[in-house]
């Protein structure tokens, strides 16, 4: 989030990126653990690297050559710093003659089915983003500001069954309660997390000539976190397919999770959108956060 | 506890709490937008869900990303040009 808007928004690194620089953004939870040749290729970059020990995080920057020599690796935001570092890296990499070496592409000789989960044929990816509407005290801190101003993305996958039940004018259980567990959460600060089933104090959701409506109220046993929605949005259908979903959920969210610290104080009005993914953006290929690792947890 | 379907249950439960936001928001002279959670009507869904969409046209969104590390090995090998991996926990293109 903070590098969306700090280090990816600096004109001069968006435009190395775009011509001198390939390019690549991961969830390094799955490559560090994959037991596969894309993992194999990164724990090679990354072990050359101080955050080689592949049980922890290794979250940073890296550059590295087509080869897995690794160049630099930083674990800071500071555009002024990154653009002289990858500056700095790319007239080694020139210089060194790296670019011309002759390189073989990898191909992937095992793939980990683990972390490479992908949608049943004839699923649906539904593209959600969350933001909190109001309730910070207002702050001169530029990160603390980001944070408080920012949309958060995940990505709802409807199963083929839920899909044609949809269709029918249906919206399963096993629908609702991901959509709940998995999706109605605060992650505008940071990876939250997400409700267990016995959190689930209430839900409802129904579909009726194409309105979809419903509420939920999720909260743990303590009570220090929870989230009082109601759902409202429309569902379209073509023949056999759902051609739109579109569907907010509002309502009063209360408490955080270990990594997303600075919630607002009390309860919080915090605003989700669904919307039928299109294929459009790149982010619509990534599986849920809710999956990772464990697909058919998440799609049960 | 189970989920439990319960809409008149919760239609008291929304009343109740406009009755105490109007009591608070009298007493402190504010106004308690949003206090309730209350019922969304169509109009401000439409209008949420207008709101809460990305801008397709963000500085980092028009960068050519590639997902996996074996896809960016094999670009850079073509075009001989070095790897910059932005790697965190959850993915950086959403996650969050």
């Amino acid at each position: 989030m903070l590098d969306r808007e700090s280090t990816f928004a600096d004109p001069q690194i968006v435009k190395l990126l775009k011509t001198r620089f390939i390019p690549v953004a991961i969830d390094q939870a799955n490559q560090r653990r994959q037991q596969d040749t894309e993992g194999e290729f990164y724990r090679k970059i990354a072990g050359q690297g101080p955050r080689n020990n592949f049980q922890g995080t290794t979250q940073g920057f890296y550059i590295a050559t087509a080869a897995g020599k690794l160049l630099l690796y930083n674990n800071n935001r500071d555009p002024a710093k990154v653009r002289r570092l990858m500056q700095e890296k790319l007239d080694e990499f020139e210089a060194s003659g790296a670019g011309r070496a002759a390189v073989s592409e990898l191909k992937p000789t095992r793939v980990d089915p683990r972390y490479n989960a992908r949608l049943p044929q004839g699923g649906l990816v539904i593209r959600v983003q969350a933001k909190v509407l109001d309730g910070y005290q207002p702050t001169a801190n530029r990160w603390r500001s980001i944070f408080q101003s920012a949309m958060s993305r995940d990505n709802l996958w409807v199963s083929p069954e839920e899909h044609q039940a949809l269709v029918r004018g249906e919206v399963r259980r096993s629908l609702q309660e991901r959509i709940a567990r998995f999706h109605l959460v605060d992650n505008t600060r940071g990876e939250p997390p997400m409700w267990a089933r016995n959190e689930i104090q209430e839900l409802e959701m129904t579909l009726h000539d194409g309105r979809l409506s419903g509420a939920a109220h999720l909260e743990t046993a303590r009570g220090d976190r929870g989230f009082q929605a109601e759902l409202l949005g429309v569902v379209e259908v073509e023949g056999q397919t759902v051609v739109r979903f579109d569907l907010v959920a509002k309502g009063l969210f209360w408490g955080e999770g270990p990594y997303t610290r600075g919630a607002p104080q009390g309860k919080f009005p915090l605003g989700i959108s669904f919307t039928l993914a299109d294929g459009s953006d790149l982010a619509d290929e990534l599986p849920p956060q809710g999956a990772r690792g464990w697909l058919q947890g998440y799609l049960r | 506890m189970p989920a439990h379907t319960n809409p008149g249950r919760r239609r008291r439960g929304v009343a109740v709490c406009h009755l105490l936001s109007a009591v608070a928001a009298t007493l402190s002279g504010t106004l308690a937008a949003f206090a309730c959670g209350d019922e969304l009507t169509m109009a401000e869904f439409e209008s949420l869900h207008k709101q809460l969409q990305v801008a397709a046209d963000a500085p980092w969104r028009t960068i050519p990303w590639k997902t996996a590390m074996l896809d960016a090995q094999q670009a850079a090998a073509r075009e001989g040009k070095p790897i910059f991996v932005w790697a965190m926990d959850g993915h950086p293109l959403g996650c969050t």
